[in-house]
């Protein structure tokens, strides 16, 4: 009996392991586009699970304040075009260019 | 008597005025697109015209006639690695393109012997450690000019800078700053114009890199808007109609709340494919790509919205719609393939503007292009298996849990691989035939997930991958990795059908002279039957080719152009000597053949029928001796 029991039990555990994690089809909505849902055995929330990344905020914020720094060394490129009718690539060659001011308005 | 009109002064003068108004008022851009695109002596975009269908009515060059093509010239542009997209020509002007380092050429179609100018920027080397698959380019986009300005020729670079050239000499006009490869952005795609406008897209989702795509003048380079694919709704610019006329799609609010936490500012969808436009309905469409990292259990929800085929006003950048067509992706089935405009008669027999659309997941997508109705989806070979089927009510596709990739579990089998069954190759459109002309993948994949964190400029995927031919193809000597098919979008069968020995990369061209031609890995250009796929001409280039063929007159004689040049995401193993066959994303080990047939090259090769061409007088370019005739 215990051999039987143990036998099922392996079984089992193949069956399952062998099966995919399933249900996740995809279709099974909370709202308009938005059908995601975790698979069986994975969290809903990653924050604090084992599968926490733990993301630095200092290093997420790098992208949003690299875009920012180009929009503005461009900005003034493009007031200087503007003003003068040449380009000017190298923004320090650009009168008046301050890296934490906006160009004058035209 | 005779009743003559009577018309006030007034009046007139008005009319006069409203007359002259007309007259003296500047062509627009696109009316000069679109009519310097009607001319055949042009190839005035990426995709030839605004539909990006990819599709000439030349017929010189025909069936019977196919068996004379020979090359007429040459050119190499000095650069190894991958050649994708094609060279532009306009008023009897080839402007070429490569690789990193992004040096444009012009060259005479009178005398292509002489580099009339070159412009090569300099750019920081370590661009190219930052790219993901290889340091290709997509291609440049030409501004006709108006009253106060020349033509423009604009090239996006390695580093991240949208630069506009005068067409006429080469001089650098202005460069912009776009995206820092010092956080992982980089720019392949070919820029795109729209009136006065130029669109940028963005590369490096393989880094985290959140995607948007920005509008620039032609003539100041200002901003004019920036559209993002992920975070708030006023970021990625979602108009008041937004999805109005397919609420099921989703609609306001999704960019943040189908993302856990903050993941939105490291999630992809950047757009590094093609572009289309429809003057009528003034959208333009493209695609956005996977989100990040791969590891799809690092980034619950369904990631709005990255995987979207994108309908958006040019003026303004405001999304009309929004079609999510691989949620919470698992596979990095980037959605950024070629975007190809048709009007077509739907099974209802109704008229109806189409955009059709063969993604990397296998599915091939047909949406009414003026709301975003869905109107097909249909698998683009019977091998597809992460999907069961997409449903056209709700356009969810149903996936099968057997094939879903997470954490600890090595998922196998998965069709199509990372790579898709399609990938950025610029396909095209036969209106005569109703077929779409399409180069095909035939790689399925094993993936692996694995946790890494987020380091801004460092690669952020998380999956170790193997890859290798499909079920059709031969697994034992890894080859048979790609097809060809001819497909209609309205019956959803494939009229022709034939297996290739390495993927289609680089695209098709379709032409009235009913061939479809297109470049191989393995270094062939090749011509096919477009009502049957029977093979009619090839002939060896160089190295092996990633980017798609155009066809142009010139003096009244047809030539057919390619890049050849192998390189590109499947040619990172050759280029790199790379030799695991989990690396490059896993492409090395699919492709560890492709060496035993192509090496690197570089340059574009121009055909003819029986070569004939500017060198068929042997005087034309050569040196001349001032003074020579008094000598003599």
């Amino acid at each position: 009996m215990k051999t039987f029991a143990a036998t099922l039990a392996v079984g089992l555990a193949f069956a399952l392991s062998a099966f995919p994690a399933l249900a996740y089809d995809g279709t099974t909505c909370r709202e308009a586009g938005n059908c995601w849902e975790p698979k069986p055995g994975y969290p809903e929330r990653i924050e604090g699970s084992q599968y926490d990344p733990q993301h630095d905020p200092a290093e997420l914020s790098k992208q949003g304040a690299s875009l920012a720094a180009m929009d503005h060394r461009n900005a003034w490129r493009v007031w200087h075009l503007k003003k003068t009718g040449s380009f000017q690539y190298d923004v320090s060659k650009i009168e008046g260019y301050a890296a934490d001011a906006k160009p004058p308005a035209q | 008597m005779r009743d003559t009109p009577r018309i006030s002064l007034k009046a007139s003068a008005s009319a006069l005025a409203v007359v002259l108004a007309f007259v003296a008022a500047p062509v627009k851009a696109n009316e000069a697109l679109v009519d310097l695109a009607k001319n055949t002596d042009n190839w005035v975009m990426t995709g030839r015209d605004y539909d990006a269908a990819n599709y000439s009515t030349l017929t010189e060059v025909n069936k019977e006639t196919v068996r004379r093509l020979r090359p007429a010239w040459s050119f190499s542009t000095g650069v190894l690695h991958g050649h994708e997209g094609t060279p532009l020509v306009v008023n009897g002007r080839m402007y070429i393109h490569s690789p990193f380092p992004n040096t444009v050429f012009a060259v005479d179609l009178k005398d292509p012997g002489k580099i009339l100018w070159q412009n090569k920027p300099r750019q920081m080397p370590t661009a190219r450690t930052v790219a993901c698959c290889d340091v290709v380019n997509r291609g440049l986009a030409y501004w006709p000019g108006d009253g106060e300005s020349g033509a423009l020729i604009f090239r996006t670079q390695l580093d991240g800078h949208i630069a506009a050239l005068d067409a006429d000499t080469g001089e650098t006009r202005w460069s912009m700053e776009n995206a820092d490869i010092r956080v992982g952005a980089t720019l392949t795609i070919a820029p795109y114009v729209i009136d006065d406008l130029v669109l940028v897209g963005s590369s490096g989702a393989e880094l985290g890199v959140r995607g948007y795509v920005t509008a620039y003048d032609v003539k100041t380079g200002e901003q004019k808007w920036r559209a993002f694919a992920t975070g708030p709704d006023e970021e990625i610019l979602l108009g008041e109609d937004f999805n109005l006329a397919n609420p099921h799609y989703g609609r306001f609010g999704l960019g943040t709340r189908t993302w856990e936490g903050d993941a939105w500012k490291i999630g992809g969808g950047t757009n590094w494919g093609w572009y289309a436009y429809d003057p009528t309905e003034k959208l333009f469409y493209y695609g956005s790509g996977n989100p990040a990292p791969w590891n799809e259990t690092m980034r619950p929800g369904d990631n709005k919205w990255t995987m979207a085929i994108w309908g958006r006003d040019a003026q303004t950048g405001q999304a009309r719609f929004a079609y999510q067509k691989t949620p919470h992706d698992e596979w990095d089935y980037a959605g950024v393939n070629v975007m190809m405009l048709s009007e077509q008669e739907d099974k209802e027999g109704k008229m109806r503007k189409l955009l059709t659309h063969p993604d990397r997941n296998g599915i091939i997508y047909t949406l009414d292009r003026t709301n975003g109705d869905l109107v097909s989806a249909d698998k683009m070979d019977d091998t597809v298996n992460w999907v069961k089927e997409v449903q056209l009510d709700t356009g969810l596709p149903v996936r099968d849990p057997e094939f879903g990739t997470r954490m600890d579990h090595m998922a196998r089998d998965i069709c199509p691989s990372a790579m898709g069954y399609h990938n950025q190759g610029h396909d095209s459109y036969d209106p005569e035939r109703k077929l779409f002309m399409l180069g095909i993948n035939h790689i399925c994949m094993d993936w692996e997930p694995f946790m890494l964190p987020y380091r801004a400029g460092q690669f952020f995927v998380g999956a170790t991958l193997s890859m290798y031919p499909g079920p059709k193809g031969d697994r034992q000597n890894n080859l048979g990795l790609g097809q060809m098919k001819a497909y209609n979008a309205i019956t959803g069968e494939m009229k022709w059908e034939v297996m290739e020995r390495f993927s289609v990369w680089g695209g098709t061209m379709a032409t009235a002279g009913g061939l479809t031609f297109y470049g191989t890995l393995d270094g062939f250009i090749k011509a096919r039957d477009s009502d049957t796929g029977e093979l009619l001409w090839k002939h060896k280039l160089p190295s092996g080719v990633i980017g798609h063929p155009m066809t142009y007159t010139h003096e009244g004689r047809q030539y057919v152009a390619i890049y050849y040049g192998v390189g590109g995401w499947p040619g990172v193993g050759l280029v790199f000597d790379l030799a695991d066959p989990t690396a490059g994303l896993g492409s090395v080990g699919a492709f560890r053949r492709l060496a035993e047939y192509t090496q690197m090259g570089g340059g574009v090769m121009v055909f003819s029928l029986d070569g004939e061409g500017p060198y068929s007088d042997p005087s034309v370019g050569e040196y001349e001796v001032i003074g020579a005739a008094e000598k003599l």
